[in-house]
C-alpha cells in the first residue's frame, strides 16, 4: 500500500511540475485518445518512447514508477487474461471448454496490455506532478465552456477540491482507526471472505460517522465565514498557459502525426 | 523490578525506500519497568505517537528491536501472529471515541475481549466491571453510543480498552478536550489501575501538571530522539531547557518561576499545588517578603 503511486502527488519543480492544470488535464486526455489509434508495434513503440520522456521530465525516479504502478499491473493482466480467453478469431493454438486462444487473440491481449499501461502511466505522470487542488482548478478552466449552457461549473470544481481536499483527512483517520481497532484484537485482511467482511464494520461505521461529522463542520463553518454559491470567486493562485505548455503541445501533437502514419 | 518494555536501537522510517521516507525514530533505547508510571512528553511531531505504537506491534522498527512482556519484535517479524503481542497492551488513541461503531455501549465494550476468544458471558462480565471502573452508570449499558455525550463517549472507548484486561496500558492524550472534572476522573483512573491492578501505564501529554502528579518516570523527545529520562524533579530542573523543548513548566513551577523574576528568593522551584503552597506558607513565615 505505501508503495502505491496512483493518485498520489509528489512535490517537485520539474518540467512536468511546472506545466499548468488545464493544460496537462486536456494533453492526457489527447494522449488516450492517440492511444486508441496505434494499433501495431510501431506506433506503440513511439509512444512509449514518449511517455518515457515525459517520466524523465517529471523528475521521478523510473524505478521508483514503474514499482508504484506494479499493483495495478495485476488488474491488467486479469483484464488480458479474460480478453485472451474469451475473444475469438484466428488459428485456435488451445482449447478447453469454452475457453480457447488463437493466435489473434494473443496479439490482441498483447496490444490491450500496453494500451492500459500507457494510460495508467500518463494518468499516474499526471497525479504525481500536479497537487488535487490544481487538478480542481484545470477542470474548472477546461469546462468553462459548459457556463453558456447554465452548467454549475463553479459548484462543480468547488465540490471537487472539497473531495479531494479530504482524501488526505480522512485516509488518516481511516489510519487511526484500524490501529484503533487493530489494538482490539481485529485481525483485517486474514481469514475467510465473511470474517474479512464483518470485520470491514468497525472500520466503516466510524469513518462514515466521522466523514458526516467533517461535512457538517465545514458547512457551519463556511456559513460562518459568509460563503455562497452565487457570488463571482476570485483565485488565489492563477495557472497561466506558458511556453512549457506550447512546446508540450507541439510534441505531443507531432507523436501524434507519427502514429497516425506509423499504423496500419 | 522488571522491565515490561525495552527498545533496543530502535529507527522508525515511515515509507522506507520512497521519496516519501521520513525518520519518525532515531535510534531509540529506552527501558520500561513493570508497573511503572510512565510519561512521555515533547512537542508535536517528536515521535511520542510513533514510539507508543511500537509497543503495541501496530509499527514494526525499520532497524533494532523492541521486547514487550518477553515478546521480541524486530524488523523480520511476520504480520501473522501480531495479535497475540496486543492481547496484552492496551492503547487508548487521542479521541477514542472516534472508533465506537457497535449499536450499544455494551457491545462496543465487549467487541475486544470476544476478539480476543473470551466467551460471551465472560466478556459481558469484564464490560461491566470496565464500566463501573470508567464510572459509566449501568442503565447506559443498552443505549447507542451514538447517543451519549462526548465525555461518556470517551469512555466508553475506554472502558473498551480495560475489558481486555491488559498489563500494559498506552493512554495518548486521553483528557484531551475533556472539561476539568472529566480531566480529573481520568487521570484518577490512570492512577488507581497503576496503584490498584498493578498495570503499567504510559502517559503521552501535553499537561505538565499530569505529569508531575502521576508519572514515576518521564521521558522528554524531541525529533525523533529521546533526550532526557528522569524523575519529574529532575526534568523541571532547569526551565530554559524546558522551554527550548517547546515544552512548559508545570503550573506550579511556572507561578514560582514568576516569583523568582520579581525577585522572591524561592530557592529550588515547587512542582505541585502541594510544594508550592508549603513554599509560600515558608516564604510568609520567614518575612522574606520584598515589599519593604
Amino acid at each position: 500500500m505505501s508503495n502505491f503511486l496512483f493518485g498520489r502527488y509528489l512535490p517537485g519543480n520539474s518540467w512536468v511540475h511546472q506545466m499548468s492544470p488545464q493544460s496537462k488535464l486536456m494533453l492526457s486526455f489527447y494522449f488516450v485518445i492517440v492511444i486508441f489509434f496505434a494499433n501495431n508495434l510501431a506506433s506503440y513503440a513511439a509512444l512509449a518512447v514518449l511517455i518515457a520522456i515525459v517520466i524523465l521530465l517529471s523528475g521521478v525516479s523510473i524505478l521508483f514508477f514503474l514499482k508504484g504502478i506494479r499493483p495495478l499491473v495485476w488488474l491488467i493482466i486479469f483484464t488480458v487474461a479474460l480478453q485472451i480467453l474469451f475473444s475469438a478469431g484466428g488459428t485456435v493454438l488451445w482449447k478447453w471448454g469454452p475457453f480457447s486462444v488463437t493466435n489473434l487473440s494473443l496479439i490482441n491481449g498483447g496490444f490491450i496490455f500496453i494500451r492500459f499501461l500507457l494510460i495508467i502511466m500518463i494518468s499516474t505522470v499526471l497525479t504525481l506532478t500536479t497537487t488535487p487542488l490544481a487538478i480542481a482548478d484545470g477542470v474548472q478552466t477546461v469546462l468553462k465552456p459548459l457556463k453558456k449552457v447554465k452548467f454549475p461549473v463553479d459548484t462543480l470544481a468547488l465540490m471537487l477540491s472539497i473531495a479531494l481536499r479530504f482524501v488526505p483527512t480522512l485516509m488518516d483517520e481511516m489510519e487511526t482507526i484500524l490501529n484503533a481497532q487493530r489494538s482490539r484484537g481485529v485481525d483485517f485482511g486474514s481469514g475467510s471472505l465473511k470474517h474479512r467482511v464483518q470485520a470491514a464494520v468497525p472500520l466503516l461505521v466510524p469513518l462514515f460517522t466521522g466523514a458526516i461529522n467533517h461535512a457538517e463542520n465545514l458547512s457551519t463553518a463556511m456559513e460562518a465565514r459568509g460563503f455562497s454559491d452565487s457570488e463571482h470567486r476570485s483565485k488565489y493562485r492563477i495557472y497561466r498557459w506558458q511556453l512549457k505548455d506550447t512546446v508540450s503541445w507541439l510534441v505531443f501533437l507531432l507523436v501524434g502525426g507519427l502514429v497516425l502514419y506509423l499504423r496500419k | 523490578m522488571d522491565k515490561a518494555i525495552s527498545f533496543e536501537q530502535v529507527t522508525h522510517t515511515y515509507q522506507a525506500n520512497t521519496p516519501y521516507a521520513q525518520n519518525a525514530l532515531a535510534d531509540v533505547s529506552l527501558v520500561i519497568p513493570n508497573n511503572s508510571f510512565t510519561a512521555i512528553i515533547g512537542h508535536t511531531g517528536s515521535g511520542k505517537s510513533t514510539l507508543v505504537q511500537h509497543i503495541n506491534a501496530l509499527l514494526k522498527p525499520t532497524k533494532g528491536s523492541v521486547q514487550v512482556l518477553g515478546r521480541v519484535i524486530t524488523p523480520a517479524t511476520t504480520n501473522k501472529n501480531l495479535k497475540a503481542f496486543r492481547q496484552h497492551v492496551g492503547m487508548v488513541f487521542q479521541f477514542p471515541e472516534k472508533q465506537l461503531f457497535e449499536e450499544t455501549v455494551i457491545k462496543d465494550i465487549m467487541f475486544g475481549p470476544k476478539n480476543y476468544g473470551v466467551s460471551d458471558a465472560d466478556a459481558q462480565q469484564a464490560a461491566k466491571s470496565a464500566m463501573k471502573l470508567v464510572g459509566l452508570d449501568q442503565s447506559l449499558a443498552e443505549k447507542s453510543p451514538f447517543d451519549l455525550s462526548g465525555g461518556q463517549m470517551r469512555r466508553v472507548a475506554i472502558a473498551g480498552v480495560l475489558a481486555m484486561k491488559p498489563e500494559i496500558l498506552i493512554l495518548d492524550e486521553p483528557t484531551a478536550g475533556l472539561d476539568p472534572r472529566g480531566h480529573k476522573e481520568i487521570m484518577d483512573l490512570a492512577q488507581q489501575l497503576h496503584d490498584e491492578d498493578q498495570m503499567t501505564i504510559i502517559l503521552v501529554t501535553h499537561q505538565m501538571d499530569d505529569v508531575v502528579n502521576y508519572a514515576s518516570q518521564v521521558v522528554v523527545m524531541d525529533e525523533g530522539k529521546i533526550v532526557k529520562t528522569g524523575t519529574a524533579a529532575e526534568i523541571f530542573t532547569d526551565p530554559g531547557w524546558v522551554y527550548k523543548m517547546q515544552l512548559n513548566l508545570p503550573s506550579s513551577a511556572e507561578f514560582a518561576q514568576k516569583l523568582v523574576d520579581a525577585g522572591v528568593p524561592v530557592g529550588k522551584l515547587p512542582l505541585t499545588i502541594d510544594q508550592l503552597a508549603t513554599k509560600i506558607s515558608q516564604l510568609v513565615a520567614e518575612g522574606a517578603d520584598t515589599d519593604e
